[in-house]
């Protein structure tokens, strides 16, 4: 935990200033400040940045020790650890992104703002309108302040995809930024960012899907704006995403607290031994490292490739179940964009009338449709490869696990990639504030989309855990002391 | 375009492995029959909407859970978050009958505090030459545990439309009574969304109605 809030931390401090941006100072780290809600306290705290930065480690950390060995309770602490440790990854040049939005849209840094607010201050000292100015002042700052933490919250679930997006992702994240400001929305903090620790994954998707409900029944009853819109939670849960995500918590959770039991009556050099093992297993699933500049967007035409990949990573989990439903959402997805490439050059060529192009929007709505049923076969997979972990007896290397994670993410980046040259292609004749956004939402939803593979492969973490105990046990006297103690003799021993 | 439902009702099949729970599911939801199908893992998902009156749509969300002895412990975990389930045995498999009994206390000491309307379904109807469990003796054992007792056929399409409707309407008149309420951080029945706008007066009728009860 903190391990990778440090991590974070480095990350945003090593972090050297856009040229773009030499008014900011580099020590500070903008992502931590800015994912504050907004208070008179802010502008003060920015002056002293690094200084600042314990007291939110504390906090969390507190959070963390706090679900030490409850039973339930200590379900949505975990959470934060994992959610943090997505963050730390994703977030990795945060503060480029942050500096660069920042200056794009005009926006004074922290220390900017403080240091205005100590000259108006100044200023007011020798008006007789001080105390106006100095209340002018503090909104300013708290508007502004306000303005990074939602910002801050779109860029943390953006992450590297769509700092691979360029300038037209920070367009987009500016824009976002505005609508948001403008709507006053605080609810879409909750739902785009995972920044909202307490909530587990499948409750941030869930809101997420039921707002989307709620925006479409809202539009279908003013049915106005005939335009095809794609909403992603909505069709993440129809391909039954939300429904594996939660089967999959709930038996993270239980697998969670039936490896605190077993620890628990363990001392000495077993307990030693035991967290020792443990923490290997640990180890691999924060190893994972995944980039997408490896993502090459020439290979793979039809799946295939994904589909190999997939199945050899199941071959050596040694655990019988094919991933069907993948490889066919990813073909299906692959034979849509060449469909709508081939559309394309058609009309390059001067056929026009021979078919009717795809408009932008329903590249952007199978692109966005295609993620989503590759996300939720993905945590289809993770779901139905826990259970078999779980009650079989074959044992799971969870290196092979983080692997299955780096080819699930790359294909969904690669997939986001080449729906956006489709859209690109689309939308030749499209004006940039029509097309830019629907690009950009492609790869926000990509990026997102990899966050919530990434989540969910957290959550096999304590399955992984007890079903290493279990093998464990079946070699020692242990096994069944230890779990009939539980009331879990049902386990196949 | 989505269609918009009152309330989503959480459903769990449960019975013996083979008496055909994910078969009756399928045809349910994707309105055909696999003649060929493999062993649930752990736990599938399925979801429909159905109108149990003109207009009144509930959403179905169907949890199919492995009969499996070896996933036992994992369905367990399951039926908490269900309002309703279908309890399956096969009527040529007198075994599957026999363990009715089981299935019902498990589940019923998995649920607390919350309660779950089951309704038992006597599977494979069209191999009646193959029967091994009396219509009346299902009835019996139903009545005994006050449940409904109805047969079905996956394979030809019998009474599968009118199981979980009737289902559904039973949970739904709970609902409706207050014998069931919707909970925080109970899955069970979610309420629905209903337009701001209403198009027709007969929409307008029917949520008047709707409040005065």
């Amino acid at each position: 935990m903190s391990d990778s809030e440090s991590t974070a931390a480095d990350g945003s401090e090593a972090a050297t200033p856009s040229p773009a941006a030499p008014d900011v100072a580099p020590d500070v780290a903008p992502t931590r400040k800015a994912r504050r809600r907004p208070d008179a306290a802010a502008p003060a705290e920015a002056e002293g940045a690094p200084t600042a930065e314990p007291p939110a480690q504390t906090s969390s950390e507190s959070t963390v020790s706090q679900g030490g060995w409850g039973y339930w309770g200590s379900w949505g602490k975990s959470i934060l650890s994992t959610a943090t440790a997505t963050v730390a990854t994703v977030g990795q040049g945060l503060t480029q992104v942050i500096e660069k939005a920042e200056t794009s849209l005009g926006i004074p840094s922290p220390t900017e703002l403080s240091a205005q607010v100590e000259e108006e201050e100044q200023q007011g000292d020798d008006s007789s309108k001080t105390d106006t100015l100095a209340a002018d002042g503090s909104s300013t700052v708290g508007s502004a302040m306000g303005m990074l933490s939602s910002l801050s919250s779109v860029v943390q679930s953006t992450g590297k995809t769509v700092l691979s997006g360029g300038l037209d992702a920070l367009e987009f994240i500016g824009k976002k930024t505005m609508d948001v400001i403008a709507e006053g929305d605080p609810g879409f903090k909750k739902t785009k960012g995972l920044m909202n620790r307490n909530a587990t994954l499948s409750q941030v998707l869930r809101e997420a899907k039921e707002r989307e409900e709620l925006q479409s029944a809202e539009k279908e009853s003013s049915d106005c704006e005939k335009r095809v819109v794609a909403h992603y939670g909505m069709l993440f849960d129809e391909f039954q995403g939300l429904s594996h995500l939660e089967a999959l918590e709930i038996l993270s959770r239980e697998s969670e607290s039936k490896v605190k039991s077993v620890l628990m009556t363990l001392s000495g050099n077993e307990l030693v031994e035991l967290r020792d093992e443990l923490d290997q297993i640990k180890d691999s699933f924060s190893l994972v490292e995944f980039d997408d500049e490896d993502v090459d967007e020439s290979k793979d035409e039809d799946g295939t490739e994904f589909e190999k990949e997939v199945t050899e990573a199941l071959e050596q989990l040694s655990v019988s179940f094919t991933a069907d439903k993948l490889s066919t959402a990813c073909k299906t997805a692959c034979s849509q964009i060449n469909d709508m490439s081939q559309t394309d050059k058609k009309e390059d060529e001067g056929e026009e009338e021979a078919r009717k192009p795809v408009s932008v929007e329903e590249v952007h709505a199978a692109a966005i449709r295609s993620l989503a049923e590759l996300t939720a076969r993905s945590i289809e997979l993770f779901h139905k490869l826990s259970e078999l972990i779980l009650f079989s007896s074959s044992s799971a290397d969870p290196s092979v696990l983080s692997q299955l994670v780096v080819v699930l993410c790359k294909e969904v980046s690669l997939l986001s990639k080449k729906f956006t040259t489709c859209l690109a292609a689309a939308g030749l004749n499209e004006k940039g504030d029509i097309l830019n956004p629907l690009i950009t939402g492609v790869f926000l939803e990509a990026s997102n989309s990899a966050s919530y593979i990434q989540d969910a492969f957290q959550l096999l973490m304590p399955i992984l855990e007890i079903s290493h105990i279990q093998k464990r046990a079946e070699s020692t006297q242990h096994k069944l002391i230890l779990f009939d103690s539980m009331g879990e003799g049902k386990f196949n021993c | 375009m989505e269609a918009i439902w009152l309330y989503q009702f959480r459903l769990i099949v449960i019975g013996d492995s083979t008496v055909g729970k994910s078969c009756l599911i399928r045809r349910f939801t994707e309105g055909r029959f696999a003649q060929v199908s493999d062993p649930t893992v752990g736990v599938d998902f399925f979801s429909r909407l159905v109108e149990i009156e003109p207009g009144k749509r509930i959403k179905l969300q169907i949890w199919d859970t492995a009969g499996q002895e070896r996933f036992r412990s994992i369905t367990r975990a399951y039926y908490r978050n269900s309002v309703g389930g279908l309890l399956l045995f096969d009527i040529t498999n007198r075994r599957s009958f026999q363990n009715v009994h089981d299935w019902l206390e498990e589940a019923r000491s998995h649920v607390q505090p919350h309660s779950i309307v089951f309704l038992l379904v006597g599977h494979k109807c069209d191999l009646e030459a193959q029967r091994q469990v009396s219509r009346q003796e299902a009835e019996k054992l139903a009545g005994a545990y006050g449940m409904r007792y109805v047969e079905t056929s996956a394979r030809d399409a019998i009474n599968v439309e009118h199981a979980f409707t009737e289902l559904t309407r039973d949970i739904f008149a709970l609902v409706r009574s207050g014998d069931i309420t919707i909970q925080e951080g109970w899955e069970g029945v979610k309420s629905g969304f209903v337009p701001n706008v209403v198009h027709s007066s007969e929409e307008v009728t029917k949520s008047d109605r709707r409040c005065l009860c």
